[in-house]
């Protein structure tokens, strides 16, 4: 399976729903969205933290240095209210441009 | 406090941009530590480890320029957001933004005018090289701090200084305003400065055309002339063979030797300069002191120094010339204190305050809008809130938009200022302004205007975007509106009573000066002719033309030629005038036949020079004895006539008349003892004299002297319209003779208390508006708060409460406020008030009577300010009320 490239603003969206599941330091999103998609996605890891940056920004995650499970410092973030919103709202979004992309693309 | 930490966070992202950039740092550089680690543990080398990791991760620098432009850029792009909105919401309430734009552009309109005017006589230097190393240097004795320089004893200083780079003079009283006539150029008389050679160089001024003055150049007849820009220009159209080549002053020749640009001005205008003529090598008295002197200090040399420098030399002086010389201290002051003057620094200073606290009103008044409109808000920002908007955002949001509030007030405020120092010129009286200031719109003023709008929105921004920090948002969305916003009614309290207190002082200050005025207006000026209907003008005629009997007989012919024109009641001639014009000044004297005193310690009277029809002119009464006759010649007794102050103060309990006395001005060839012929009707040297004027007044005929004024009464009562025809008349008499300053007597009395009257109008203009800002403050506050509190009065009408008793409890609550302030306001006045002591004429800076009035007058205000809404609480309708819940 060869690898595929993450469309636009997509990642942000990656990003949030990682973190719904708890907070996490930036290495540990990187290796959670590599086992989750299975390695296919193109992503290089050092462009997780723009994102990261940007959404503490918004105020969609928040984030605060803590020490790791091998006691060294990381760096955590979590979801904010807002980003839970953002979170629903952006999944919504997404699920709707993705039936309407499948439609159009099996529509002979 | 969190919200200050993001606040600041925020706003000043810089200030923490190297936390995060280390922040940053660390976190990338943990990541990359990892996935080299687990390079390593499937079995690369150290250097394949490292190379793999930074390909997984990504170019790091670019990375982190990325990371930095998020946390950037969003504020900006917040920013914009937050600009966009603000801008909706004022396009939305239309009448808000204009009485609150409106507000702030008066504000800062009327602060940027008088901070163009401070920044002129406190702040800016003067526009010479080095300006801070200028200063005037005069002689002090224990009752005059500044007196002008001998010759001698400038030359001395001169001579054996080690403080000055270069030292210049300038001679007081021998500019003049000579005719300047050229080739094809017709005569005209033109402001004059006599300097010494070094005078350009002091100033470091370097000509536009030709040269400045050498030292070859002076001599006992320096004929070489420097001429500013603006002569050049309009008078010769810039026509550079002028230099080099002949003009005359007075018929006399003088070579144009260059051109300097017209902003060499100091107390006195001038847009000519010649050389003061050197004086004989006989001449030894250090008594007459004509000269002004300038000098630039050595680089590092502090004023103190250099003044102690100047006392070490003149007091030798004193010690070699014990005769001649008293030992006088030395005062070296900054060139631009000495031009602008302690009154004139202090005036800016006070008018400045002033504008500052209408300012401060306008502040509070913005504010007091923008308070009353949070409560339309509240719902709006409680909403904001509820769906994830920080407190911070929101307070920065609030702040954005009374920035952008304050930035269309800023701008319109420039307009205002602009507008204000365009029409300066016309109503700053002459004489209150040196020449050396100009008043213009420049980019300092400007830059002013844009710090003055940024403050002031953060000023009034504060309160309301501090109010909506305090709120939870189930709070705002549960109650009603009325109540969540309890807190801004103490808040616009507390700035409807500091507007009451600050219009209180204003007001106060005001008072003071147009008392003062009024006291000033109100004085006895001695002479009974109207002072519109005689007009006076400054002839100056060259010493070296004619003199004596010749000089008499040009007078006579002038003299003749005027009363000729029609509508001439009166002609007569005189060396001083009624409110301190003087040609010759004070000088010595002493009663012949009593106790003789010591030169240095007798007493002074103005010496005025008058012709017989001179007292007619003005119609000052001769109270006793005779006045002049045409009897009194040069070949007839020396005779005089004293004024009332001089007889009462120097010959009380004796006759005057037939009593002598002995007065002798330095260089005026003129018998010294004279015979009291009559008394003189007081007149007034100055509007706010403390001690009477003493003066001796000499008949023209037996001191025949060279500059003199022409006093002219109009039959029809406007002497203004004559003065052409007289000019015409002098010409007639004798071109090259140069005739200057037209001035009614009415206008001399006005130009004399212009600086009390410009004063008093300028703070009673700001106080009045302060007082309509008060007023404007009161009145929302107590409308509010009826509005606030409409179901109270409805319940207490509903359970029997009168009319009366519900305008008691509106105006009980309005007074609470309006007393706190104007006691404030009295206690700052009597604080303040003695600051402007100086400015204050016969009235005390605690004018019982003044601080009197202002309270009547805010208490009346306040009255009107309440009325309405009181008359609206009264009728408050119980059933309306409670059907509307």
């Amino acid at each position: 399976m060869s690898k595929i490239d993450l469309p636009q603003g997509t990642l942000d969206l990656l990003v949030l729903r990682v973190l719904s599941a708890g907070e996490m330091h930036g290495w540990g999103i990187a290796q959670r969205l590599s086992i989750i998609s299975q390695e296919a996605l193109q992503l290089q890891e050092g462009t997780l933290y723009p994102a990261l940056y940007r959404m503490e920004a918004r105020g969609w995650i928040q984030s605060e240095w803590a020490s790791s499970e091998n006691n060294r410092r990381a760096k955590y973030y979590r979801l904010t209210k807002v980003g839970k919103k953002q979170l629903e709202a952006q999944k919504e979004s997404w699920d709707k441009l993705a039936a309407v992309v499948a439609r159009v693309m099996q529509h002979e | 406090m969190d919200w200050f930490r993001q606040f600041r966070f925020k706003v000043f992202g810089f200030w923490r941009n190297r936390d995060r950039d280390a922040d940053m740092a660390e976190e990338m550089r943990a990541h990359l530590d990892r996935l080299i680690a687990a390079n390593r543990n499937a079995g690369m080398s150290p250097e394949n480890a490292r190379s793999s990791a930074l390909r997984q991760f990504g170019n790091v620098p670019s990375l982190q320029q990325r990371s930095r432009d998020e946390w950037r850029f969003r504020w900006l792009e917040e920013f914009r957001d937050d600009v966009r909105f603000a801008i909706r919401q004022m396009r939305r309430s239309p009448m808000f933004t204009a009485v609150a734009a409106i507000t702030l552009a008066l504000g800062i309109g009327a602060n940027s005018a008088m901070f163009a005017l401070a920044d002129r006589t406190l702040m800016r230097p003067l526009p010479y090289p080095n300006a801070d190393r200028l200063v005037m240097i005069s002689e002090r004795s224990a009752t005059r701090p500044r007196m002008p320089v001998s010759p001698l004893t400038w030359q001395d200083w001169h001579d054996q200084n080690h403080s000055f780079d270069q030292l210049a003079t300038i001679s007081t009283g021998l500019g003049g305003g000579p005719m300047l006539s050229g080739p094809n150029v017709a005569a005209e008389s033109v402001e004059r400065q006599s300097v010494s050679a070094t005078f350009f160089d002091v100033l470091a001024v370097r000509p536009v055309a030709g040269r400045t003055f050498l030292a070859a150049d002076e001599g006992p007849r320096p004929t070489v002339v420097v001429i500013s820009e603006g002569v050049w220009r309009m008078r010769f159209g810039g026509d550079p063979t002028l230099i080099g080549s002949s003009v005359r002053l007075n018929g006399e020749p003088f070579t144009v030797i260059g051109v300097v640009p017209n902003e060499v001005q100091f107390t006195r205008p001038a847009s000519i300069w010649t050389l003061t003529p050197a004086l004989p090598a006989s001449f030894k008295d250090r008594g007459l002191r004509f000269f002004e002197v300038i000098g630039r200090l050595k680089p590092g040399v502090t004023l103190a120094a250099a003044g102690a420098d100047l006392s070490t030399i003149t007091r030798q002086i004193a010690e070699q010339f014990p005769d001649t010389s008293k030992p006088l201290g030395v005062t070296v002051e900054p060139l631009r204190t000495a031009i602008v003057g302690a009154e004139l620094e202090l005036t800016s200073a006070f008018l400045l305050g002033v504008v500052a606290f209408v300012l401060l009103m306008c502040c509070a008044n913005v504010a007091n809008l923008l308070l009353a409109r949070s409560r339309v808000r509240a719902r709006e920002l409680a909403v904001r809130a509820a769906i994830g908007a920080g407190h911070a955002r929101i307070v920065r949001q609030l702040l954005t938009e009374s920035l952008v509030l304050a930035a269309f007030g800023g701008a319109l405020g420039m307009l205002v200022g602009k507008l204000i120092l365009d029409v300066a010129p016309t109503f700053i009286p002459a004489g209150i302004l040196p020449p050396a200031v100009q008043l213009s719109f420049d980019s300092r003023v400007m830059t002013f205007c844009a710090v003055a709008a940024i403050g002031v929105g953060v000023l009034f921004g504060i309160l309301p975007a501090w109010q909506a920090k305090g709120m939870s948002p189930v709070q705002a969305m549960m109650a009603d509106s009325r109540s969540i916003t309890s807190g801004a009614g103490i808040f616009r309290s507390v700035l409807a009573s500091g507007q009451i207190a600050t219009a209180v002082l204003l007001m106060c200050g005001a008072g003071l000066l147009l008392r003062t005025m009024v006291v000033l207006g109100n004085s006895d000026v001695g002479y009974r002719a109207d002072g519109d209907s005689v007009v006076t003008m400054d002839f100056t005629v060259p010493a070296t033309r004619f003199g004596g009997e010749k000089l008499l007989q040009y007078y006579n012919g002038v003299e003749r030629e005027v009363r000729a024109i029609s509508g001439v009641a009166d002609v007569g001639w005189a060396s001083s005038l009624p409110w301190g014009s003087t040609e010759l000044g004070r000088w010595p004297f002493e009663i012949i036949g009593d106790a003789p005193i010591d030169p240095a310690a007798r007493p002074r009277a103005d010496y005025a020079i008058a012709s017989p029809r001179y007292f007619d002119t003005v119609d000052l009464p001769i109270v006793a004895g005779r006045g002049f006759a045409d009897s009194d010649t040069a070949q007839s007794t020396a005779v005089c006539i004293v004024n009332e102050a001089f007889a009462n103060r120097y010959l009380q309990g004796r006759n005057p008349i037939g009593q002598r006395v002995s007065m002798q001005p330095r260089l005026l060839n003129a018998p010294a003892v004279r015979e009291i012929i009559g008394v003189a009707k007081q007149v007034k040297g100055r509007p706010d004299e403390v001690e009477d004027l003493l003066q001796v007044y000499v008949p023209l005929s037996q001191v025949p002297f060279t500059d003199v004024f022409l006093v002219v009464r109009s039959a029809t009562g406007q002497a203004g319209a004559l003065v052409p025809a007289i000019r015409a008349a002098a010409t007639r008499q004798d071109p090259n003779i140069p005739v200057r300053r037209a001035r009614t007597l009415d206008e001399i009395a006005r130009e004399s208390t212009a600086r009390y009257r410009f004063r008093a109008q300028m703070a009673a203009t700001f106080a009045a508006l302060a007082l309509l800002l008060a007023t404007v403050g009161v009145f929302g506050v107590v409308m509010y708060s009826v509005e606030q509190r409409s179901r109270e009065f409805a319940m207490r009408i509903a359970l029997g409460a009168t009319t009366a008793n519900v305008l008691a409890l509106v105006l009980g609550s309005a007074s609470r406020v309006i007393g706190a302030g104007a006691v404030i306001g009295l206690i700052g006045a009597a604080a303040l008030s003695r600051s402007i002591a100086m400015f204050l004429f016969g009235v005390q800076p605690l004018d019982p009577l003044t601080f009197g009035s202002v309270v009547i007058g805010v208490a009346i205000t306040a009255v009107i300010a309440t009325a309405a809404p009181a008359i609206r609480a009264a009728r408050v309708d119980p059933l309306e009320t409670f059907r509307c819940d």
